[in-house]
């Protein structure tokens, strides 16, 4: 800190404000933001309204009914709300965030903006905090209309920890759609080329999506003995095949949207015998202890994310910009 | 002609003879008689009593009998009745009967005592036959009845009813209604039931000289107390009563009740650490229970104790205390478990089911939060390291 204070004159914030802003702006009113929120509405509207059309036939009483909202998959579309998500997100992410540092390198603007009173921590910090808030507030838009749509067709107001946990799952979605931003922009710093930026944030993703379980299941087997002999050990088995799987930021996302709305998850893993005893099924947690289970997710995306961004910010920091 | 007819009758009286013989077999006595069942009797002054009699013609031809009565005290009425008219004489077949009936009409100032009344039957012939006839006036008898029970004393819980059997005698001359009642201690509830009827009654008839089953069924209040308690049952008729004490031995039961102080059966627990929860045991019995020993069951691994293990006694109406010390196991999974704590004695036995809320310690929360706090240092870091105008 002494280093810094010397070699620095004010705070390594400055021009963080109007970065931000300039940053938000263009991306709220430009024309890729307006395809991105088509995209996202189309693919979000399509399973909620299927699944809002199946819950106003449900006559057994429920206390989670809203959250079944997010999570019901209906038969004719076997795609929830939160499933949609879990990719609609990465792509709004990517598109958001692989052109950022290198198009100004492209347009040839970056010494330009560098030239005013504006460190380079604020224009990475800037960008990366303008596509957060942009995506939080479309993310927040998405969640207002489901909310909505599920008060009118329902005609049922959410109970105040109903309201709570689906709170608790848009932060944790804004959290997933900030460790792939901090991806697409650590893609964007190192690559001067904008589609070899995307290509490889999208690829990225695909490998996750696509790939990554089947290496995880395989791998998962190759440490598996020929012969399970007691739960115990199966239980350990599959606990490396979680541990796998939970390098995916998708799977932190959706093992966290289902301890969250689907309140009478206990745990991730499956449970002993031992340990089913004297369990009262169906009991739903109390939304603390839902936290509690979710917290390390939670925890793996948003250290992610702070992560990726830093390694981000290094290679920015070493970079030529004088191009 | 005569000789004829003495002819014919010297050809078939073999055949009468051995048809008579044959016929006769049996009695071998030949004769008329007068008969009746009971010679000497009672009858009751002011009332009509109707004396059957039967005259027998054993072995005899035929011929009317004129019937006279002699002996007939002052003041009193006998008619000879014959198929329900007054008849004056009888001609019963032979080896036949007739059957007559004298109906007595005793007037209301008799003197108590014997009287000797004589019915004779005289024929046209030789034949004759007299039958004495002893008339007892006598005071009326008193109605009296019988109350007998084979089994008087039963035992059992406050919970359990008792059935009583009792045998009601009418050992008097006249069909009787008798009225059923008893009397027991306060809050007792007494019913009476014909034998196998479910019906209750409250008086039944019974014939002359018979007897009756009847069911009495006392429920005691639930909560009385050990003892035994006396209930008198009473029959009733026309003056006449009979008793009978039947008793309940009611041995005192004990009930044990498991509850919190509060009601409330549910509580928290965290994973690996003890918690005490208050349960209050209650005897709602009318007995104090001995050697109450508590147990639980709780799901795998965990723990639980009680303080104390064991109570000596519990006396009726009797609260205490007992502290449950539960604690999950450290494999246990956050969410609602129940355990089940129980209080035996013997044969008495209570428990409840207590919803146990496990939550996870908040110490990996913190840990978490530490990771995101070590991130946010890395970032700084390079900001301190990299940072540059």
């Amino acid at each position: 800190m002494q280093r810094s204070a010397i070699r620095r004159e004010g705070s390594a914030f400055t021009g963080l404000g109007p970065v931000f802003m300039k940053e938000f702006a263009d991306h709220l009113s430009s024309a890729r933001m307006m395809v991105l929120m088509l995209f996202v509405i189309a693919f979000g509207a399509f399973p909620v309204a299927s699944s809002l059309q199946q819950l106003r036939t449900v006559t057994e009483s429920d206390a989670f009914l809203f959250l079944r909202i997010f999570t019901s998959a209906p038969d004719s579309l076997p795609i929830s709300f939160v499933f949609a998500l879990n990719f609609i997100i990465p792509i709004m992410a990517i598109g958001l965030g692989f052109d950022a540092v290198n198009s100004e390198f492209n347009h040839r603007t970056l010494s330009r903006v560098l030239s005013q009173p504006i460190y380079r921590d604020a224009l990475l910090l800037g960008k990366f905090l303008g596509g957060l808030v942009t995506l939080a507030v479309a993310l927040t838009a998405l969640w207002l209309i489901v909310f909505g749509a599920g008060l009118l067709l329902l005609g049922l107001p959410p109970r105040g920890v109903e309201v709570a946990r689906a709170g608790c799952f848009l932060v944790a979605a804004i959290a997933y759609g900030g460790v792939w931003l901090a991806i697409s922009l650590l893609f964007s710093v190192i690559f001067r080329s904008t589609a070899t930026s995307a290509l490889c944030s999208l690829g990225l993703w695909l490998f996750f999506f696509l790939l990554w379980p089947m290496i995880a299941s395989a791998i998962t087997i190759g440490f598996a003995p020929s012969q399970i002999r007691s739960a115990e050990e199966y239980l350990a088995i599959e606990q490396i095949g979680l541990v796998l799987a939970r390098f995916s930021p998708g799977t932190l996302f959706s093992e966290t949207v289902v301890g969250l709305l689907n309140p009478e998850t206990r745990t991730f893993a499956s449970m002993l015998p031992a340990q089913m005893r004297g369990v009262i099924q169906g009991a739903p947690l109390p939304l603390d202890q839902s936290l509690i289970l979710i917290w390390p997710q939670m925890t793996g995306l948003i250290a992610g994310m702070i992560v990726v961004f830093a390694a981000a910010y290094v290679i920015f920091q070493r970079e030529e910009v004088r191009a | 002609m005569r000789r004829l007819i003495v002819l014919f009758a010297l050809l078939a009286t073999p055949f009468l003879a051995s048809q008579a013989v044959a016929q006769l077999q049996p009695p071998v006595t030949q004769g008329l008689f007068l008969l009746t069942d009971y010679p000497a009797q009672t009858v009751r002054a002011g009332e009509v009593t109707t004396i059957r009699v039967k005259m027998q013609n054993s072995g005899l031809a035929p011929e009317p009998m004129a019937l006279s009565l002699s002996g007939i005290p002052a003041g009193w009425k006998i008619d000879m009745l014959g198929g329900g008219q007054p008849v004056a004489s009888a001609m019963p077949g032979q080896n036949e009967s007739v059957t007559l009936q004298l109906r007595v009409e005793v007037p209301k100032d008799a003197k108590p005592g014997a009287q000797q009344v004589v019915l004779s039957a005289k024929g046209t012939r030789l034949q004759s036959a007299e039958l004495p006839l002893t008339l007892i006036v006598g005071t009326d008898a008193p109605a009296k009845l019988s109350l007998k029970s084979r089994l008087p004393s039963l035992r059992g819980t406050p919970r359990s009813s008792f059935e009583y059997t009792v045998t009601v005698g009418n050992d008097s001359g006249k069909d009787l209604t008798v009225a059923l009642s008893a009397q027991g201690p306060a809050n007792f509830q007494t019913t009476f039931t014909e034998g196998f009827g479910s019906n209750e009654i409250s008086s039944i008839p019974i014939e002359a000289g018979q007897t009756k089953d009847i069911k009495v069924k006392v429920t005691p209040p639930r909560d009385v107390k050990a003892g035994d308690y006396p209930v008198l049952v009473k029959v009733a008729a026309e003056g006449a009563t009979a008793e009978l004490r039947v008793t309940l031995q009611v041995s005192g039961q004990g009930k044990l009740a498991l509850s919190t102080k509060d009601g409330r059966l549910s509580g928290e627990a965290e994973i690996g650490k003890t918690s005490t929860y208050t349960l209050a045991l209650t005897n709602d019995g009318t007995a104090a229970v001995d050697e109450i020993e508590m147990a639980g069951t709780v799901p795998t691994n965990w723990k639980v104790e009680f303080n104390p293990k064991t109570l000596a006694t519990l006396a009726p109406g009797e609260k205490k205390d007992v502290q449950v010390l539960v604690t999950p196991a450290d494999k246990a999974i956050a969410g609602d478990y129940v355990a089940q704590f129980r209080a035996a004695a013997r044969g008495e036995s209570s428990s409840a089911d207590f919803r146990i809320t496990v939550t996870t310690s908040t110490l990996w929360g913190m840990v978490g939060i530490g990771i995101i706090a070590v991130a946010l240092l890395v970032l700084l870091g390079a900001v301190a390291r990299f940072g540059r105008r």
